[in-house]
């Protein structure tokens, strides 16, 4: 892939030319947490550093959207002003990945999802401050992006190694030739090392919890581990987990009057939830907590794969920061590894 | 093939005609303001206005290309609200979904049907369109099950009409759980009838559709006859919401059964978590 150097004074530049290009959001660093928010709102970039606390899906999914209006003959959707992410970590690439199998293959498009991916420009970073939660390494991802975005930014002294990674990104650099240098030997070599000290770090940290092979074949011999009833105990069923996850995909349709016509809402769902998979006969496929717990567990690591051939968990951790009983994924993985 | 349009918005339908079946199932036939074409077993999402969708196969040959027919139980929010609704009134319909039954690849072969309840309207559409090119096909047998004979659908039909299709070809086997005095037929759940079927099995498919309970009887009682767990054909009844494979209230195991099935085969199934719940 193509690379180029940016100097930190040229990347202002970058910035506002990103503005006019339509909405920019950026993952800002505030103390210790980043998140993503408008440019507006923050006015610079410093360097993230790491993810941010909440996932990059909401800019693709809503929580919360009118996806129909009926009866009406017209089919027109709504469109969507161009924007930009400045701040996708490897994980949350990785998750973009993911939900773009779920969204646009199949038999059926999402129209909605399908209108954000191509209105969106996608600016990856190299981790440089793994959080303790991060395990992104046994999950086969690495804390830099290696495909999948448009443009990606390693920090280095002075400013930033652009890696383009489509052809979207190729415009961008095409448009602001002046302030893309060639990447020299020296500014590849820094970041190299910059990033294998980072990986090293990932996986110090997970080094007790990697897999003893692919997770697809631990699982196949663990659904009745006694592992998932052991670790379910402290779950209060609130579904954090899942609605703070990057690549859950689950939603409800669900419709309202709206005047003299009718709207179809779409909404995030949770497989945490009782109801969820229950059929009006009363049959649930996962009546009990624990099946529902261990369904996420197979969903990320065994259905997924045999579906897309790659886990849909990422390992950026949220789910362990946002949960209140204090599970943690890769505890419970380790635990299941060992019998 | 994708389809570039809102998948998740329904046609307008005009309901035709309500017919009552039995104390909690109506069949309503519809006709789509846009023409919405569909192979037997394929279903749809039908909306009430304002209330919700909910997944239905249509019960009426896909040969028949203006109306659609949907016969629907009544148990819950959506279903009650479809039964409240009377000629005149509009529907919308969305699909069709999901794949349907192998048509093309059972040529030559007998096919043995074994419904219950109001699993026998997936099951009429798939009977009228293997009748329709009955030369492409062996032998069919129906088994259909009911609680009482108040509860069977397409009483007429099944009763008068399709043994008089061709009687060397087609069989008919009705039961019910409880007889009446007007019952002259077979009392006892629909395993009871699935004996003798005098087919060969080898080159012989199965399909069940029904209560999941039933589903499961029928699928042991298939296998101990001998039919090979891949030529039991399941028409799986799972929560769904959306039907075009995105929200994940469907699943069994890595198959969302809107769109891998809701046909699929039991050796695929047969070790999925919850198949039969
Ligand atoms: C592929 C398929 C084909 C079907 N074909 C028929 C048919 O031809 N005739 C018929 O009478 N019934 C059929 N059903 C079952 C029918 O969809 C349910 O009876 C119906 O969804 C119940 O909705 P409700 O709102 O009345 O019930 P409630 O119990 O009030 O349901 C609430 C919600 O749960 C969900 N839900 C509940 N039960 C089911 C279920 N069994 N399947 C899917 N979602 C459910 C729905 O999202 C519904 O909105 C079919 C189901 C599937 C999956
Ligand atoms: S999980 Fe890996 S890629 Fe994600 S933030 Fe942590 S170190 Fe970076
Ligand atoms: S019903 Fe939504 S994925 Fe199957």
């Amino acid at each position: 892939m193509e690379t180029h150097y940016v100097s930190e004074a040229d990347f202002i530049k970058l910035l506002s030319w990103l503005e006019n290009r339509g909405d920019l959001y950026v993952a800002s660093r505030e103390d210790d947490q980043v998140s993503i928010k408008p440019f507006g709102e923050v006015g610079e970039f410093t360097y993230p550093g790491v993810r941010a606390y909440q996932p990059l899906k909401p800019l693709f999914f809503s929580l919360l959207e009118e996806v129909a209006e009926y009866p009406t003959e017209e089919e027109a959707l709504r469109e969507i002003k161009p924007f930009s992410i400045l701040g996708a970590a490897s994980c949350d690439i990785r998750a973009i990945e993911a939900l773009d199998h779920v969204f646009l293959e199949g038999q059926f498009k999402d129209p909605f999802y399908e209108e954000r991916r191509r209105k969106s420009l996608i600016i990856g970073f190299d981790c440089t401050e793994p959080l303790e939660t991060c395990f992104c390494v046994i999950m086969g991802n690495n804390p830099y992006p290696e495909k999948n975005f448009d443009l990606n930014l390693s920090k280095i002294e002075g400013g930033y190694v652009v890696e383009v990674g489509s052809e979207k990104g190729k415009e961008v650099v095409e448009a602001n030739k002046e302030i893309f240098k060639p990447a020299t030997e020296n500014h590849l070599s820094q970041r190299d090392a910059i990033r294998s000290s980072v990986k090293a770090t990932v996986e110090k940290q997970s080094k007790e919890f990697k897999p003893s092979g692919a997770w697809r074949e631990i699982l196949a011999k663990a659904f009745d581990d006694s592992a998932w009833a052991r670790n379910v105990e402290t779950c209060v069923e609130c579904a954090a987990c899942l609605f703070i996850c990057p690549t859950c995909q689950c939603f409800l349709l669900y419709d309202e009057r709206a005047g003299d016509r009718y709207k179809r809402l779409r909404m995030w769902d949770a497989c945490a939830y009782k109801n969820f998979a229950k059929v009006a006969g009363g049959a649930n496929p996962r009546p009990h907590l624990v099946e529902r717990f261990r369904h996420r567990y197979y969903h990320k690591l065994d259905y997924f794969p045999k579906n897309y051939g790659f886990e849909a968990c990422t390992g950026c951790g949220r789910c362990i920061v946002a949960c209140p009983g204090k599970i943690d994924m890769r505890k419970v993985l380790k635990e299941v590894c060992k019998s | 093939m994708q389809v570039v349009k809102n998948i998740y918005k329904p046609v307008t339908a005009d309901i035709l005609e309500v017919i009552d079946e039995t104390p909690t199932i109506k069949t309503f036939v519809v006709r789509p303001r846009q023409p919405i074409g569909f192979q037997a077993g394929e279903f749809m999402e039908v909306t009430v206005p304002g209330v919700g969708e909910a997944p239905f196969t249509p019960s009426s040959s896909p040969n028949v290309k203006e109306t659609i027919d949907f016969t629907i139980m009544k148990v819950g929010r959506v279903t009650e609200a479809i039964h409240r609704m009377r000629k005149g009134d509009t529907v919308g319909v969305r699909g069709p979904l999901g794949k349907g039954y192998p048509l093309d690849a059972w040529k030559g072969k007998e096919i043995c049907i074994v419904g219950g309840g109001v699993g026998g309207a997936p099951l009429r559409a798939l009977f009228l369109a293997l009748t329709e090119r009955l030369d492409d096909f062996k032998k069919i047998l129906y088994c259909y099950g009911a609680r009482t004979p108040k509860d069977i659908v397409y009483k007429k039909q099944i009763m008068e009409e399709w043994p008089k299709i061709d009687p060397k070809k087609v069989e008919i086997r009705l039961t019910v759980d409880e007889g009446d005095e007007t019952w002259k037929g077979n009392v006892g759940v629909v395993t009871t009838v699935v004996r003798d079927l005098g087919l060969d099995l080898a080159s012989s498919v199965a399909v069940v559709c029904g209560p999941p309970i039933m589903m499961k009887f029928a699928t042991f009682k298939l296998l101990e006859l001998g039919y090979p767990e891949s030529s039991i054909y399941l028409s799986m009844e799972k929560n769904m919401s959306c039907g075009v494979g995105k929200c994940g209230h469907c699943m069994l195991g890595e198959y969302m059964v809107c769109q891998d099935g809701p046909v699929l085969t039991y050796d695929l199934i047969k070790d999925k978590p919850g198949i039969w719940d």
